[in-house]
């Protein structure tokens, strides 16, 4: 399979020692890939790269087959949509998405079809004469994606397009971008910090943690099975307990599980909330006791905080109908349905 | 209520007061007092024949059309030079560019006499430059005493400020905006004509219209580096009230100044204007 986009063993060092390192990444054609992490983690500058707008120390950038790793912005079949300020003031929405057209030297009565169904695309329709200051934050991020979409790039590329409007239009974005792409079929790379906006858009999550990447996978992958112990802190709610392997298996108080990663000494047992059970402390023994400190009805579910003593405080999440019995205070015993195991330090 | 409102409108009268006379008193009483004298001929009569003079004479021809090619000159390299500068140091990260954004204020903490002393010591026939160049074989043209020198001098004066106008302006403009005008296609060129340029424009408005003001209105720098003729309109219009006494001639002159300034303004306001509306 060839792939859409191409990085590879790309490195970028700042004259701050911040940067990245050793990415080796590939998009296929017509898939949303994410790159998550926190701020500072390095995804922008992968993402810039890809764009153009900095030159990699090292390695290769292809796209469609083609090394465009030294090639300028305005000479790669990219096209970026950046997290604010994105449309051009002084210029008419019409004029703003006109620009790479003409450049591109379309007949006119062409640019003005393609410009209403673009608009149109991105639920504006009729705005061609509007300027950007008389659009609000969200309709802004639309022209612009519109603007990108245009140029029918072999990549498109997303910086955090989102972040800057509140969530409600956060999620609705998020539909209609994946609405788009659907409908349009292009490859996108979008950069986001936010790990439901990640988890809810891609095909493939890229989370990345100090300028390398910790794992790629599809989101249900990386949810379910986080490869390291940064990608289960970083994903989702997670409890995180102590434990120890003995006699090959990985111990916390009574329970029990297979060491299946060949781990030894002390180690960290992860576990999500959804697969914590309680049941009332029937004083038999059964997993490890608790004392039950917080309910807090979360609407369908509830969130339970849960005192196993010396293991510390865990959460869990439990049906509406579960909690009925459940009063704080309460003894209990706690069992985990999936636990993920990883070596401490 | 009605009390009320008359008291408060009394109170607001009585706060812009102080303001108000300073500016009758400076600046409107004089400006009505010149024009008037402005239209008073030799008999004491009234009519143009003041300004008739400044387009008649010779003389008087040669200190308008010198002032305004000084002017020019001045405004177009002024421009040029800031316009280069703050661009290079909105663009460019090097060590010559941060070594300009230090020092490029300086010649607005040298006062104005003080420079043109040195200029003169500089440029002068016998200056440093002269007497540089002299092993050389080369001869320096004529600077001080000639238009040239007036227009050194009013780089000198006029580029700093210039620069710092327009070096604010270029900030302002998001790296996004250019970025994203890249990544449509964009080349250096296009980008410059079709958004720096557009975006900046206000300003560089603002900065030639300073330019222009202080310039074709300059006293110190041509009165001490100017040839005797023809003159900046400054010079003459001094010589013309000091030494010949004829203050209402120098009135017309001072109205005709004016006049020329008020035709920037107009388009500088039109241009402000248009924005305005083309926004809303």
């Amino acid at each position: 399979m060839s792939a859409q986009l191409a990085v590879r063993n790309m490195t970028k060092r700042y004259k701050t020692g911040e940067g990245v390192a050793g990415i080796n990444l590939e998009v296929a054609k017509g898939e949303l890939v994410t790159l998550l992490g926190p701020s500072g983690c390095g995804k922008t500058t992968v993402l810039r790269s890809i764009g153009g707008f900095l030159e990699p120390d090292s390695g290769d950038i292809l796209i469609e087959g083609r090394d465009v790793t030294k090639l300028p912005p305005e000479r790669r079949p990219t096209s970026m949509v950046f997290q604010s300020y994105n449309l051009w003031p002084h210029m008419s929405v019409y004029d703003n998405l006109a620009f790479g057209l003409k450049i591109r030297k379309m007949p006119k009565a062409e640019i003005r079809e393609a410009i209403t169904a673009a608009l149109r695309l991105v639920r504006l329709p009729g705005a061609e004469k509007k300027y950007p200051s008389q659009l609000s934050g969200g309709q802004q991020q639309r022209v612009a994606l519109a603007r990108s979409l245009l140029l029918k790039p072999a990549v498109l590329l997303l910086d955090e397009p989102f972040s800057a409007l509140d969530a409600k239009l956060r999620h609705e974005m998020r539909e209609e971008l994946r609405e788009i792409q659907a409908q349009t079929g292009l490859t996108m790379v979008f950069v986001t910090h936010d790990q439901e906006e990640a988890l809810s858009l891609s095909d493939r999550i890229v989370v990345m943690n100090h300028g390398h990447i910790e794992q790629i996978a599809a989101p249900a992958e990386i949810y379910d099975r986080p490869e390291s112990l940064y990608v289960a802190q970083f994903i989702g709610k997670m409890n995180f307990l102590e434990g120890v392997v003995e006699e090959d298996r990985v111990w916390v108080g009574r329970l029990d599980w297979p060491n299946g990663k060949r781990l030894s000494g002390s180690v960290k047992v992860a576990v999500r909330p959804e697969d914590v059970g309680i049941k009332p402390s029937s004083g038999g023994g059964e997993g490890l006791a608790g004392t039950i400190k917080q309910i807090m009805v979360l609407g369908h579910y509830a969130d339970v905080s849960v005192d196993l003593g010396e293991h510390g405080v865990i959460r869990t999440f439990q049906p509406k109908e579960a909690i009925q019995a459940l009063q704080s205070g309460q003894r209990v015993d706690v069992s985990f349905a999936h636990v993920l195991v990883y070596p401490a330090h | 209520m009605k009390k009320k409102e008359l008291k408060q409108a009394a109170l607001g009268l009585l706060m812009v007061s102080p303001s108000f006379v300073l500016l009758l008193v400076i600046v409107v009483i004089p400006i009505v007092r010149s024009m008037l004298s402005s239209v008073t001929n030799e008999a004491g009569g009234y009519d143009l024949s003041r300004y008739a003079f400044l387009f008649t004479d010779p003389g008087m021809r040669a200190n308008i059309l010198f002032t305004l090619r000084v002017t020019l000159v001045s405004c177009a390299l002024v421009l040029i030079v800031s316009y280069s500068l703050a661009l290079y140091m909105r663009f460019s990260s090097g060590r010559l560019s941060e070594w300009i954004r230090k020092t490029y204020m300086i010649p607005l903490f040298i006062p104005g006499v003080i420079a043109t002393y040195g200029l003169m010591n500089l440029l002068g026939n016998h200056g440093w430059l002269a007497r540089l160049l002299l092993p050389l074989g080369i001869d320096l043209p004529r600077i001080v005493f000639d238009q040239k020198g007036i227009i050194i001098a009013n780089l000198w004066f006029n580029i700093p400020f210039a620069t710092m106008l327009l070096s604010s302006a270029l900030a302002g403009i998001p790296a996004s905006i250019i970025e994203s005008a890249k990544d449509v296609g964009a080349g250096r060129l296009r980008v410059f004509l079709r958004f720096i340029f557009p975006l900046s424009y206000k300003t560089f408005l603002v900065a030639l219209t300073f330019v222009f003001m202080g310039v074709i209105g300059s006293f110190t720098a041509p009165f001490l580096l100017g040839p005797n003729a023809p003159q900046m309109l400054g010079v003459s219009m001094e010589q013309v009230f000091g030494v010949f006494r004829e203050h209402e001639q120098a009135a017309a002159m001072a109205v005709f100044t004016f006049l020329l300034c008020s035709v920037l303004g107009f388009f500088y306001i039109r241009n402000m204007a248009k924005e305005e509306s083309g926004r809303l």
